[in-house]
């Protein structure tokens, strides 16, 4: 999915023009990034947190040379999904080739040691 | 800043109801939900991308107990940030280096 993805949708589900869904879902995205270059978090219901981290600086080493070099302290953006995103993302999903119901459904209460046969 | 912050952003400077900009930003963050249940990856320009990891399951273990606990196998959403978003939130201070954050508002 890319932004002209995002776009359609606000075309044929809002039903703005094509040009006036453009321009809010780029506002949108162009205030997300706005507020988190402030160092400010963003939280969408029912989506996820993008919020911004800082991160110290700490030693570090150039991969090719090995030289040991200072990473910089530095501000990153994580993501952190909703409760409910990774619970969508995970209802009826069933991987191939992974343990049976049977071993999934183990009761969790079960002695480790089972001794005593 | 939250969902609703956006809508206000929308109607403030956009001048459609605030009725229209609820609906384009449920639109929005909603399209994106389904393309990521679905399995789909997403990339916004100057965003970020969302990419649908899978998880293999594994004999994980109570960490109190030590009893052996199967985890399933699931999926998970890494996100990256792309090129714009990290040089923008990354901006060095006038003393060139990039500040600690301020003390966090919703």
């Amino acid at each position: 999915m890319t932004k002209a993805d995002i776009i359609e949708n606000v075309y044929e589900r809002v039903g703005f023009s094509k040009k006036d869904s453009a321009e809010l879902v780029e506002m949108v995205f162009d205030t997300v990034k706005e507020t988190l270059e402030r160092g400010d978090k963003v939280k969408i219901v029912g989506f996820g947190i993008f919020q911004p981290r800082f991160k110290r600086s700490r030693p570090g080493r150039n991969p090719q040379s090995g030289q040991p070099i200072e990473i910089t302290a530095r501000r990153v953006v994580v993501f952190v999904p909703s409760t409910g995103l990774k619970s969508d993302l995970n209802d009826g999903f069933v991987p191939e080739g992974e343990l049976s119901a049977e071993d999934l459904d183990d009761n969790p209460d079960a002695d480790v040691d089972e001794d005593d046969e | 800043m939250l969902k609703s912050d956006l809508v206000n952003i929308l109607v403030q400077k956009k001048g459609v109801t605030q009725k229209q900009a609820e609906a384009t930003v449920d639109v929005i963050f909603n399209a994106m939900k389904d393309a990521l249940v679905a399995g789909e990856n997403i990339e916004i320009r100057g965003l970020g991308a969302f990419h649908v990891k899978h998880y293999g399951s594994y004999q994980g273990r109570n960490p109190k107990t030590g009893e052996p606990i199967p985890v399933k196998a699931k999926r998970g959403i890494r996100f990256r940030a792309g090129k714009e978003l990290k040089d923008r939130v990354n901006r060095p201070g006038p003393d060139g280096k990039v500040p600690p954050l301020p003390p966090s508002t919703p």
